[in-house]
């Protein structure tokens, strides 16, 4: 009997072991792909792209191009969604055989490349067409000197606006300065302001990429690179005199947007559509949004570049957008970035421009200047702005952003402009140092 | 003993076949007894096997990993990093860490109180609604008890929202104009209040049909007793009811404790413990210094000092469970 039970004891260790095994994974994983091999490509290659990014038609193309080039590679294209992908992307990384092209959103890149889990792309910008590149996504790829992703597309914000109610309304030509807009708001509030649910511009309080546009415009931003690291500069006058128009904005135009929200919830292209409103800030992908709940509106919709303080010169934008970068395990590197360099030509550029975005690495946008609502994108792009590129930057965005809670309680009027900014600062700074 | 006893006041003519039978059933008994003996253990290999690789094995690498640095980059090259306790000596050097705690104790506390008077109350009342309308409220039950925690969340935050939420609607047409673009979640006490709601709707219903269960096996005679010894509904409550529900009360109360402590998902969804943090509790602080980061070690530090609070919390109730327990096998 005790021998059984001896045996039992055994196999439960066994099995407990090899659990294990499984369990802690990843370990010991010291193959390296032979990124100098001679050419003739072989093996498969996996790229992850994320849902919306590239347009179908593209990546059929690019990819029969380089099944045709490489006839020995075996392309394995997978499209990602955005929700939870950071975590998707933690386990892939970790894993024996990651992907071997992926998309990270601009503003998460740092984190993975501060953490050295990208492999290394400087000798290869080049290639890449690197002369080209937009400079804010670059700036995000770039850590300590060195380049681990190449920019893939951007978008960026303006303010779609509806063309009949502004011609109802007498203006002729779309605000070009604050001034402007603030006037622009008032004729609107004098000729609809009888409907109760009438909003001459929505606006919710914890849009924070608009607050962006305001602060940069000031000559503010939210933090500066001091050496390696970032120091919050949330309560500059420059930031404040950015989020004090912001309110000025918010009272003007008498939004009923959730101070407390931001622009997803509720979706405010879906308000838009609703009809009721002249105007909002957001990407001219959120016209098609709007189109879901009206489609006549797209017909009547037109937009113009976020207004500066000085007349003529739009506000500078948040660049949102993707790298594409290498995972350091890739077993299949070289093929990897044979890929990235067919995808960086401007044959495949112009395919992302006429897909309605910024193109990462050419700067030629003439593709987007036939569609009303990406050629003021493209050109406001030029202005564009990226969040600082500290690797803590994901976990500000991911977790509880001191920006979205200062705006609410200026706004509510809950805490001072002081006491606001001071308070965002303290969290941001203690956000960027981090443990 | 009595059959023994038997057995020696037997008549001695009878002994002889009795006593080689015992040894033979013995012996064979002591043959068969190893596949016998061993056919437990078989039967509970599968149980142990699953309860080892699912709950012991991970809960190990829990408290390893509280000891490690263990970020994207050890996680992908698969470094062992070992830090000693100073992940737990970040953790408890962190006055929010601590504000934070009592945060969620006096949040659970609230939550687990409030989801015990009501569904008692709830209970109650079943027993003695009309089966009809007993039925329509067993089923309302049901279905807020199946919504998903997510769906729940999104129809709360409609419902408290500032603009367009029915709540404010419905009060300012009562005439508390007030609430007209009253912000619910404009501070921590007013979020979490809305998010103890949330939660103790979701957990009234189980707690409910728990209590229920033990107030219909409550014979009626007992009631009809207390009725004819001129007791009051106070009374027949302490006297009969209560007997009967308060050892299920003792253990719904310990798993809505457990339950209540580690919510993450309504807390999360509402507002991501905000504004400024003021409605974190341990779960979300530990997804924000940890998961959303990458930075595992302190995660499971936390994890572990969770662990350890309800240890505490629970200390009394286990005692209790496992008293009981030898009360029932005796």
């Amino acid at each position: 009997m005790k021998r059984w039970m001896k045996l039992a004891a055994g196999a439960v260790a066994i099995s407990l072991a090899t659990a294990g095994c499984a369990g802690s994974g990843g370990s010991g994983n010291t193959a390296q792909s032979n990124a100098n091999a001679p050419q003739q490509l072989s093996g498969e290659l996996t790229v992850w792209l994320m849902t919306g990014s590239a347009p179908e038609p593209l990546t059929n193309a690019l990819h029969k191009e380089f099944q045709d080039a490489n006839p020995g590679v075996k392309i394995k294209y997978e499209i990602q969604q955005w929700n939870g992908i950071q975590q998707k992307l933690t386990t892939a990384l970790a894993s024996q055989t990651p992907p071997d092209v992926i998309e990270i959103g601009n503003t998460q890149t740092p984190a993975f490349a501060a953490q050295g889990v990208l492999a290394d792309l400087s000798d290869s910008v080049n290639d890449l067409n690197g002369g080209q590149w937009l400079k804010g996504l670059k700036d995000s790829a770039t850590f300590d000197g060195k380049t681990y992703g190449m920019p893939f597309y951007a978008a960026n914000r303006e303010v779609i606006y509806r063309k009949d109610l502004f011609e109802q309304a007498g203006i002729t030509t779309p605000p070009a300065s604050r001034d402007e807009w603030l006037a622009a708001i008032d004729k609107l509030k004098a000729k609809f302001g009888s409907d109760p649910d009438f909003q001459a511009l929505y606006l919710p309080g914890q849009y924070w990429y608009s607050l962006l546009s305001f602060i940069w415009d000031e000559g503010g931003d939210i933090a500066k690179a001091e050496g390696k690291n970032f120091k919050s500069t949330l309560n500059s006058t420059e930031a404040k005199a950015g989020l004090e128009f912001y309110k000025k904005l918010v009272d003007a135009s008498g939004t009923k947007a959730p101070k407390d929200n931001d622009e997803a919830t509720p979706q405010q292209a879906g308000i838009y559509g609703g009809g009721k409103v002249a105007m909002f800030i957001g990407t001219p992908g959120e016209v098609a949004t709007a189109a879901k709940t009206d489609p006549t509106i797209k017909d009547k919709t037109a937009a113009f570049a976020i207004p500066g303080k000085s007349a003529g010169k739009s506000a500078p934008v948040f660049l949102g957008g993707s790298n594409l970068a290498i995972p350091v395990n890739s077993k299949n590197t070289a093929a990897a970035k044979a890929y990235l360099k067919l995808l960086s030509g401007q044959k495949y550029q112009t395919e992302i421009a006429k897909g309605g975005y910024v193109p990462g690495t050419s700067t030629d946008i003439s593709a987007l200047s036939s569609d009303p609502f990406a050629s003021v994108m493209a050109k406001a792009a030029q202005n564009g702005r990226a969040v600082p590129s500290s690797p803590k930057w994901g976990e500000v965005e991911s977790g509880q952003n001191p920006l979205k809670d200062m705006m609410t309680a200026y706004l509510t009027g809950k805490k001072s402009i002081d006491q606001a900014t001071t308070d965002a600062n303290a969290a941001l700074d203690k956000l960027l140092a981090g443990s | 003993m009595t059959s023994t006893k038997d057995v020696a006041a037997m008549p001695a003519g009878n002994t002889p076949p009795a006593s080689p039978r015992v040894p033979t059933l013995r012996a064979r008994r002591r043959r068969k007894g190893f596949g016998d003996s061993v056919l437990p253990y078989l039967l509970l290999a599968p149980g142990v096997l699953a309860i080892g690789a699912l709950l012991i094995w991970p809960t190990v690498q829990l408290v390893m990993i509280s000891f490690r640095k263990l970020d994207l980059r050890e996680l992908v090259t698969g470094q062992l990093v070992w830090v000693g306790v100073s992940n737990y000596g970040d953790v408890l050097g962190d006055p929010e860490f601590w504000e934070v705690t009592v945060r969620t104790l006096v949040f659970m506390g609230a939550v687990v109180a409030a989801t015990i008077v009501v569904a008692l109350f709830i209970a109650l009342l079943m027993k003695q609604l009309n089966p009809v309308v007993r039925v329509l409220l067993q089923v309302t039950l049901v279905v807020a008890w199946a919504t998903p925690a997510v769906a729940a969340t999104t129809v709360f935050q409609w419902i408290f929202d500032q603009q367009y939420g029915i709540l404010n609607k419905t009060l300012a047409l009562l005439g508390f104009d007030g609430f007209i673009g009253h912000s619910w979640f404009s501070d921590g006490p007013s979020t979490l209040t809305v998010i103890g709601l949330l939660i103790t709707w979701q957990a009234v219903p189980f707690v409910a049909f728990s209590l229920y269960a033990g107030l219909i096996g409550v014979p009626r005679e007992q009631y009809e007793a207390a009725g004819i010894d001129g007791a009051g509904p106070w009374q027949t409550f302490r006297a009969v009811s209560w007997p009967a529900i308060q050892p299920i009360l003792t253990i719904v109360t310990f798993l809505s404790v457990i339950w209540d402590f580690r919510v993450f998902t309504q807390v999360w969804a509402i507002k991501q413990g905000g504004p400024d943090g003021e409605s974190t509790t341990l779960p979300i602080y530990m997804y924000l210094k940890g998961i959303a980061g990458s930075h595992f070690g302190p995660a499971a530090a936390i994890a572990m000092l969770m662990l350890l609070v309800l240890v505490i919390l629970l200390a009394r109730y286990i005692q209790l469970l496992l008293r009981s327990k030898e009360v029932d096998l005796k």
